[in-house]
């Protein structure tokens, strides 16, 4: 595929054109999908929170603490939930989902409930964890540990997926610039081809050129052909008319 | 549970009495020819040949101990009492589905049984996390009366409501075993109590049950470990043992199965963890010890000495009590084997065994519950049948009786030791584990 010269800081204009493009949108959607999808998991592990918060009271209050456990190991099989772990109103643990026990950074730390706490947990990870108050506190709160890891990679995929599609729009639009730009040059280099040709005299018949399908052309190309082949014969009709008549002259 | 008016209930009676109450049927003995119910399906899962009874339980994966031994064990007595004839001509037949110990097949099984298999009702579950997660199933299901008679939990969610009315159980709870060990160390100076358990909801009630325990000596559990459901012998316990071992217990209690436990027990004597490590019954005492000694050989003395087991059924040794001297003769006589859809070769039953035998008390008991339902038995009526029976000798030296603020039949808890490889009773605390 040959560019003429013409085209070709045309054709870098669209390049950068278009990476800008692509970059700036990467960078825009990978903002919005990590804030989308981290505040995403967050609210879905909150409402989580909530909803066992609510089914949890009538558990502690009136059952069997088994029925309780089985309540949050319903929930940890949830993709993205790595822990849960309830506390009563003295700070005592009443179920939760660690083994080989509850880590220690946990045991130590003071309760924050309702807000969202990152924690790095000793051989385990790190963890953004949210809670909900069970009866306003007064039977205990809920605590939900999301791996980060396991939220970063979600988010990862969803960015790729959009920088996938971004990269194959970018990819796509420059091949086609690259074919257009072409495409538009094409008839001009058949002139050059054809001023050429008119410039050192050869014959039409002898030529590669389809003079004919360039003459008839009905565009700037085509006008600017048959003022080439205007030009061209008038020279040489001139020539040998007002050659007499300067040696007459003389 | 759907009470009858006293206008269905004289209806039924009279519907039954126009039956002949007795068929003599040439039954075959219920075994893995016979889990297949060969009669026409009914609604009921009642034939003119058969009761069927549907089973979801562990009969593969690392606690397929459990669920195969219950098993033989209600085998051998449901065969013996379909060659006497059956209950009211009628043989005893089995619809068996495995769960590999885990909640969702156990819905997933327990749905088909009810709904596709339509049997007469549940019996013989295994476990707490998957009894905890049916038990919404047969609420769903309440219209049809179905109910689950003698899982093996001692798990409170089927014995209090809103799940009680759903399920009759046979064993003491894990509660009355946990106070029982609670107690006995408490009384030999071994009060600084921890806990390993399985992370799920049979380790969370153990743990409610010895925690509540401790509460009444003014006193909590000093430390814990759990590790996760489904681990083999050849799991790692080393973190729990360390866990442990910071906190400088007198006991250990592990509520737990076999496998985890015995893995436990092992990593526990290696990394000196030298004090009594307690398992409730659901553990599957023989498989255990099994491990141990198949791993250890004439060395397995030194991880055994220090285990004492809960049992909710005598010693299979005392035949001075009739049901065991029974026990002993059906199960030789019979020798169940695991039921063959679901063998897997490399599993060897043992002759005898706590879960077995409880099996068989089981079905020898679901036996004269049937019989006491009558030769039109329904659904409707089963567990009028269940509160019929008072004070019934089982042949263990312990009476069994229900009424509906009674849903559960023994409360005796036996403690064991291992003794040459054999697990025998426990009698004296203060000589065999004073500190």
């Amino acid at each position: 595929m040959k560019i003429t010269r013409l085209f070709q800081r045309t054709m870098f204009g669209i390049f950068f054109l278009f990476l800008l493009i692509g970059v700036s949108t990467s960078v825009v959607s990978i903002y919005s999908v990590d804030l989308h999808l981290t505040s995403e998991y967050e609210e879905n592990s909150r409402d989580i929170a909530k909803t066992i918060a609510d089914a949890s009271v009538d558990i502690i209050l009136n059952r069997d603490l088994s029925s309780l456990q089985s309540l949050i190991d319903q929930f940890v099989e949830i993709q993205g939930i790595s822990y849960i772990y309830i506390v009563n109103d003295t700070d005592e643990y009443l179920a939760h989902t660690f083994v080989p026990g509850i880590p220690e950074e946990i045991l130590e730390s003071e309760r924050q409930v309702g807000e969202t706490v990152t924690r790095n947990l000793a051989g385990m990870g790190d963890f953004v964890e949210v809670s909900s108050y069970i009866l306003a506190g007064h039977v205990g709160s809920v605590h939900i540990g999301m791996d980060v890891s396991h939220v970063a990679l979600a988010i990862q995929q969803a960015i790729g997926n959009q920088i996938y599609l971004i990269a194959i729009i970018f990819f796509v639009g420059i091949f086609a610039s690259i074919w257009f730009v072409s495409f538009a040059a094409k008839p001009i280099n058949s002139l050059l081809d054809y001023a050429v040709i008119l410039a050192k005299g050869e014959r039409q018949e002898d030529s590669k050129i389809p003079n004919e399908q360039i003459l008839t052309r009905n565009d700037e190309v085509g006008h600017l052909a048959r003022l080439f082949q205007y030009f061209s014969t008038v020279t040489d009709t001139e020539k040998l008319e007002k050659e007499p008549e300067v040696k007459e002259t003389k | 549970m759907a009470k009858l008016t006293r206008r269905q209930l004289t209806q039924s009676v009279l519907a039954s009495a126009a039956i002949a109450p007795w068929r003599a049927l040439a039954a075959d003995p219920v075994g893995q020819d016979s889990t297949v119910p060969s009669g026409t399906q009914t609604d009921s899962g009642v034939t003119d040949s058969e009761i069927v009874l549907g089973v979801s339980t562990a009969f593969k994966g690392p606690s397929r101990g459990l669920g195969i031994e219950l098993y033989r064990g209600a085998v051998s007595y449901f065969a013996h009492v379909n060659d006497q004839g059956g209950v009211h001509g009628r043989r005893i037949v089995l619809k068996l589905r495995n769960d590999g110990y885990q909640p969702v097949p156990a819905v997933e099984n327990s749905v088909k049984l009810i709904v596709d298999d339509k049997v007469f009702a549940l019996f013989g579950y295994v476990g707490t996390p998957t009894v905890t997660r049916v038990l919404p199933v047969l609420k769903k299901f309440q219209d049809r009366d179905f109910l689950l008679f003698f899982p093996f939990t001692g798990a409170q969610p089927q014995r209090q409501p809103p799940y009680d009315e759903f399920a009759f159980n046979l064993r003491a709870s894990y509660k009355q075993e946990t106070a029982g060990l609670v107690d006995n160390f408490v009384s030999i100076g071994r009060e600084r109590i921890a806990v390993f358990y399985q992370a799920d909801a049979y380790g969370r009630s153990g743990w409610a049950g010895v925690r509540a325990a401790l509460k009444k000596y003014d006193k909590k559990l000093v430390g814990e470990a759990t590790y996760r459901r489904g681990e083999q012998y050849t799991a790692v316990m080393r973190a729990q043992v360390e866990r442990l071992k910071k906190v400088n217990p007198d006991a250990v209690i592990c509520i737990g199965a076999y496998a985890a436990c015995s893995a436990f027990a092992r990593d526990a004597i290696d990394g000196g963890l030298d004090v009594p490590i307690a398992n409730l019954s659901f553990v599957g005492s023989e498989n255990l010890l099994k491990n141990l000694t198949d791993e250890f050989g004439s060395e397995s003395e030194r991880y055994s000495r220090w285990l004492v087991n809960s049992q909710v059924v005598p010693s299979y040794e005392d035949l001075t009590m009739s049901s065991i001297s029974e026990y002993e003769d059906l199960m030789s006589r019979y020798d169940p084997t695991p039921p063959p859809e679901f063998e897997e070769h490399d599993y060897v039953p043992f002759a005898k065994s706590f879960t077995s035998l409880e099996g068989f008390l089981n079905a020898k008991l679901m036996t004269e519950i049937l019989m006491r339902a009558g030769p039109s038995p329904s659904r409707a009526l089963l567990e009028d049948a269940v509160f019929s029976i008072q004070n019934h000798d089982l042949g263990i030296g312990e009476m069994v009786h229900f009424s509906p603020e009674r849903r559960q039949g023994l409360d005796q808890v036996y403690y064991t030791i291992v003794e040459n490889n054999r697990f025998v009773g426990l009698t004296d605390w203060e000589a065999k584990f004073a500190t």
